[in-house]
């Protein structure tokens, strides 16, 4: 990765446009913007960005279609900006195939944070992937189905270790709930969220150092859940 | 109005009954001819031909006095059994009887049927009334139709009545045009067309129409004037429903409105103080005024993060507000832990400037059974609740959460703080919009926060109320468990071992 990393933000509002490509080029990005759905298709064509910024409420082609055709042809993180109270237009963005979402307005920290695990994520999907995620005093290894807290194991049952993996797997985005049901427990599954409380509480039980308030096994409102390993 | 048309054997009857009556009294009469004289026996004639015209009406009446006059010709007028005339004298008596006979029974024709129509006229005044009376004070559409369906039911004896008109209505997120449908009784109409088909027709066109169905028997005049002035009673009741609605509606859009000024005032107040700190603060960074290694900065740099912060919440609760106001706060229901959800926001909260005067105290469970909530909005309920708790607290006193089953069926929310009573009187206001028990400058708020928090639980189906105790204040809230009729799920756990 010797050129700097290409950046495409698609945003209605020029204000955001201006300030994200200042900070971004400042942090060492190439920054190219779009104003609309169908311009940002047609500059993620003729020049594929790295990461693709992308607000969900566009005028004509809305932020959840241009998801879904971007994943028609590209595999490129997809980072969703949308305001609070949207959180069904979240889990359809994620739902096709956005690969995180941030709501507005946010800290500058945070969207850079997003950046970088998706950046990570997308080299991951071409090459190797890690086997063991470490966060904190918590190391998961997915290879070998062993989770240890400040180097002692933990035990985990089978469903409870599927999940942990799945999520430490996907260390930094969000999943959805749909997605972790269908991927842990099965498509039938799909609505079962209670399903996830209970097993989230119980991991959060036997990892967290207080499981009122995780600092690993996060929880994302109404959304879904993200696994926050180190960096 | 039930005056029915008779069937031809009936008519044929009261002219049969008509010459019969002619034929008893000739008979009598016969026997009795010796002793009478042709002028009375021309008068007792008379007394069958009345009494046919007043029993069986005009036409019989008139048959009545030809028969009698061709009786007393054949009976008693010489020469007798013919039905010539000899003397000039009896064709006179004969000709001033006939004319006679004649104009009683016209007269006293004439007579009955006045009689009977003005029965028929008192029987539909007193129809009408009974249905204005029964429409009068209705507001209701259905009610309406309903009491013009029965009506029309009863006074025509029908076999089915079908109503249908346009709903007026058009509440506060209702769309109009609905249609309103009544059918007496309950049991779909025949096949075949009405009988009769009344419009109901108003100043502002056809509302709907009146669909009548009955044996064949046919339709009178009467009734139909009868009819039409059912329909139009029916359809001026349905105006005046429209207008009296439409009356409330302007009530309330002026409310409305008014309230819209209230909250311009107080949100344009509460918009622009943040603003104001974040421009000074940006001017001030921008121009030489601070150094860049000035102390000032990070501080004006807080101040400008906490204030958009700020500004982002209040402009979230206005959202907020508009949509519970427009009926358009529909909860995401999900089985959720309340243990999870205020996990979340007492970490926030524990971030903030107000929690760290105050010790936060949380009693919920993670055994409570899961609730079907909407997750968000149930975090904003906690997160509003406590820090109005916070806001209100003396320092150094302790702000609990707390949740239990209640009676199997509810869970009890509890946030308490050990502050100050708040008068008796403003306890049940506080949930109103822009309430304020104290002075609006001396605390920050738009004065909407707890009125959203009614709005959504009480979207959950639950109730939320604000009580006084010796030990401090609290907010009660209590949601139901029960989900479209299911009990909570339970934990679904694996039976593999550890």
């Amino acid at each position: 990765m010797s050129a700097p990393p290409h950046v495409l933000v698609i945003d209605d509002e020029p204000q955001i446009l201006r300030a994200l490509r200042a900070i971004l080029t400042e942090k060492q990005f190439r920054v190219t913007t779009a104003s609309t759905g169908e311009d940002g298709l047609t500059q993620a064509v003729s020049d594929p960005p790295d990461v693709v910024i992308l607000d969900l409420s566009l005028p004509h082609m809305n932020g959840i279609e241009v998801c879904g055709r971007l994943r028609e042809w590209t595999q490129v993180p997809i980072i969703v900006l949308s305001v609070r109270d949207s959180e069904r237009d979240k889990v359809a963005a994620l739902d096709q195939g956005a690969d995180d979402y941030l709501t507005k307005p946010f800290g500058i920290e945070e969207l850079l944070a997003r950046i970088r695990v998706a950046l990570r994520h997308a080299i991951h999907a071409q090459g190797s992937k890690e086997t063991t995620i470490t966060a904190g005093p918590l190391v998961v290894d997915l290879a070998r189905h062993i989770v240890t807290r400040e180097g002692a194991e933990v035990k985990l049952t089978a469903t409870e270790f599927k999940l942990l993996g799945y999520l430490a797997a996907n260390a930094g985005r969000v999943l959805t709930h749909q997605t972790i049901l269908t991927h842990v427990w099965g498509a039938e599954y799909a609505d079962r969220t209670e399903y996830l409380r209970v097993y989230l509480r119980q991991l959060r039980k036997k990892l967290e150092a207080n499981p009122e308030q995780p600092t690993f096994l996060l929880t994302e409102p109404g959304v879904g859940y993200r696994f926050m390993a180190d960096e | 109005m039930h005056r029915e048309p008779l069937s031809p054997f009936s008519i044929f009857t009261q002219y049969l009954l008509a010459v019969i009556s002619i034929a008893v009294t000739t008979s009598l009469l016969y026997l009795l001819s010796g002793t009478l004289d042709t002028p009375i026996i021309a008068l007792l004639y008379m007394l069958p031909v009345g009494l046919s015209t007043a029993l069986w009406g005009l036409k019989p009446g008139v048959a009545a006095a030809f028969c009698a006059f061709l009786a007393f010709n054949y009976f008693f007028i010489t020469p007798y059994y013919t039905l010539f005339v000899h003397q000039t004298r009896d064709v006179l008596v004969l000709v001033v009887f006939l004319i006679v006979a004649v104009v009683i029974s016209q007269l006293v024709g004439q007579a009955q049927a006045g009689l009977a129509a003005a029965t028929d006229r008192e029987r539909e005044a007193t129809r009408l009334y009974e249905l204005s009376t029964a429409l009068a004070g209705l507001h209701d559409e259905q009610a309406i139709a309903r009491i013009v369906a029965e009506q029309t039911f009863d006074t025509f004896q029908a076999t089915h009545v079908h109503i249908v008109a346009q709903a007026q209505r058009v509440g506060p997120g209702k769309s109009s045009g609905a249609a309103l449908e009544l059918l007496l009784p309950p049991e779909p109409v025949p096949d075949r067309n009405p009988d009769w088909l009344f419009p109901l027709q108003t100043a502002r066109g056809v509302l709907g129409e009146i669909r009548l169905w009955r044996d064949e028997r046919p339709v009178l005049p009467a009734e139909e004037r009868l009819l039409r002035t059912f329909a139009s009673q029916g359809a001026l009741a349905l105006e005046r429903a429209h207008l009296a609605e439409s009356e409330t509606r302007a009530k309330v859009l002026e409310e409305s409105d008014r309230l819209k000024s209230a909250l311009l005032s107080s949100v344009s107040h509460e918009l622009r103080s943040p603003l104001a700190t974040i421009k000074a603060s940006v001017t001030s960074l921008r121009s030489e005024a601070v150094a860049w290694d000035s102390n000032a900065r990070p501080e004006l740099l807080a101040a400008i993060d906490e204030e958009s912060d700020h500004l982002n919440r209040l402009v979230g609760n206005l959202l907020d507000m508009s949509r519970i106001e427009a009926g358009a706060l529909k909860p995401n229901r999900k089985w959720n832990a309340l243990a999870e959800i205020v996990g979340g926001v007492v970490a926030r909260t524990l971030h903030g400037p107000a929690a760290q005067q105050h010790h936060l105290e949380i009693d919920v469970s993670e055994d409570l059974p899961l609730a079907p909530v909407d997750y968000v909005q149930l975090e904003q309920v906690f997160s509003n609740l406590i820090s109005n708790c916070l806001k209100y607290a003396p320092a150094n006193s302790t702000v609990r959460v707390s949740a239990r089953v209640q009676a199997d069926q509810n869970l009890l929310v509890q946030v308490s703080n050990q502050g100050p009573p708040v008068p008796e009187e403003h306890l049940d206001r506080i949930f109103d919009k822009f309430y304020r028990v104290t002075n609006a400058d001396r605390v920050t708020g738009t004065g909407l926060g707890l009125s959203i928090c009614r709005g959504i639980i009480e979207a959950h189906g639950g109730r939320i109320w604000a009580e006084n105790r010796s030990d401090g204040f609290v907010f009660n809230f209590i949601l139901p468990v029960e989900w479209e009729g299911a009990s909570p799920p339970r934990s679904p756990l694996e039976p593999e071992t550890l």
